[in-house]
């Protein structure tokens, strides 16, 4: 853990499960932060993860943004800034009333 | 039963049921007989002042007594002190020299076992020393059937485990146990089923074809979401870990509390990932031994309700922009 920002502060979150070397983590986060991007899109949101400054960065089309430490953080903020929950159950995400 | 972990951290057994279930009676025998092992260190906790069931429990490597308050919620900080105590005691020792491997914990009848894992996950220290193998509940075979039908408690208790022991089965009319074993079927079909007569195992007779389950009444503090029923998921071939923690993450953060459990084995390029959660609590996933039984890999089962199963599978690819099932 660094001890002036206090990152990471807990050893490996899940969802970086299986990534070994620093070259795995790196590729993993970059691949990540793709799929995240497309997904929060649509809700008029953004992330970004250079692979330099720990943490993710969600922010919204306006330019609030906010970092945070894992995916799970990531859900809740997305909720916060966009006001409503991102629910993949949604019978609306899952196009059923189209 | 889950397969060993290789990577030093020592397993913990959540032994729980309710009051009066017959957990330290299975529990003694269990010892006695070393199914779990030689290196093995008791945790009881009893929600009670005054302490009884220590005195049963010789056959441990060690006893540590957590008494006065259940551990899912009063007691859950002398619960976070005891296993940091042991997790302190078995660094001081060489990685190898004959350390702890099992830690079991027994909780008071009035526990929740969602409640602990939360607490051992949200722990700096022993998130990186513990892992969660299992969850035992006993199950009273004469009043189990009358527990379920008022206790919220009880319904929670049984939805949170991984296998379910039967006690006392001697003493039950058969047709009642056919009725329960319906009803715990009803309530988490996930689970294994065993028997046992004082901590001894004992064969269950061939369940009867016609044999139904209790209705179980929607208790006051339950809402009307339905009851919490198991769903399957098959994960396409060479998923993609980092795009499937995505989905999983938002899923868990959306209806993290109608999700009971989510438990699989998922194959990926890295090796064989178990994977477990309990409501909102996520386990860093165990990396399994690559031999062994691989054929439910990439089979995950969702435990929960509020949502149509189907609706999981379609959810996830159209999440991971993948084609349609």
């Amino acid at each position: 853990m660094c001890n002036a920002c206090g990152n990471p502060a807990a050893p490996g979150h899940w969802t970086e499960a299986g990534t070994v070397t620093p070259g795995d983590r790196l590729r993993a986060r970059f691949h990540r932060i793709g799929v995240l991007r497309a997904i929060l899109r649509p809700y008029g949101l953004t992330a970004d993860d250079n692979g330099a400054v720990p943490g993710i960065q969600v922010g919204t089309l306006f330019g609030a943004s906010v970092i945070v430490d894992t995916l799970s953080d990531v859900w809740a903020e997305a909720e916060r800034l966009c006001g409503r929950p991102i629910d993949p159950l949604d019978p609306r995400y899952l196009g059923d009333d189209a | 039963m889950t397969p060993e972990p290789r990577d030093g951290r020592i397993r913990l057994t959540i032994l729980g049921g309710y009051l009066g279930s017959g957990k330290t009676t299975w529990l003694r025998h269990q010892l006695h007989a070393g199914a779990f092992g030689p290196r093995v260190h008791v945790i009881v906790n009893e929600a009670a002042e005054t302490p009884v069931d220590d005195a049963l429990l010789a056959g441990a490597g060690g006893v540590t007594l957590l008494a006065g308050g259940c551990c899912c919620c009063t007691g859950r900080a002398a619960l976070i002190g005891a296993l940091r105590t042991i997790c302190d005691a078995r660094s001081r020792l060489a990685a190898s020299a004959p350390r702890l491997e099992r830690i079991v914990l027994e909780t008071s009848g009035l526990a929740d076992p969602g409640a602990i894992v939360a607490a051992v996950q949200a722990d700096p220290v022993l998130v990186s020393h513990i892992v969660l193998v299992e969850t035992i509940v006993t199950v009273d075979a004469l009043h189990a059937l009358a527990q379920l039908a008022t206790e919220p408690l009880g319904r929670r208790q049984i939805g949170a485990a991984d296998r379910l022991v039967l006690t006392k089965v001697d003493t039950a009319e058969p047709q009642a146990l056919a009725v329960l074993r319906a009803t715990l079927g009803e309530i988490n079909g996930h689970a294994a089923l065993s028997a046992a007569v004082l901590g001894v195992e004992v064969a269950l007779p061939p369940q009867p074809t016609d044999a139904r389950p209790a209705p179980l009444p929607l208790l006051p503090d339950e809402d009307a979401r339905g009851p919490i029923r198991p769903a399957q998921v098959t994960l396409p071939e060479g998923l993609d870990w980092s795009a499937f923690a995505v989905w999983l993450s938002a899923l868990l953060h959306a209806r993290g509390d109608d999700l009971v459990r989510v438990k699989g084995v998922i194959r990926t390029p890295a090796g064989r990932f178990l994977l477990q959660t309990v409501r909102k609590v996520v386990q860093s996933p165990e990396i399994l031994p690559e031999q062994g039984d691989a054929r439910q890999d990439n089979s995950i089962v969702f435990i929960g309700r509020g949502y149509r199963p189907e609706d999981l599978g379609r959810s996830m690819h159209r999440f991971l922009g993948l084609p349609s099932a």
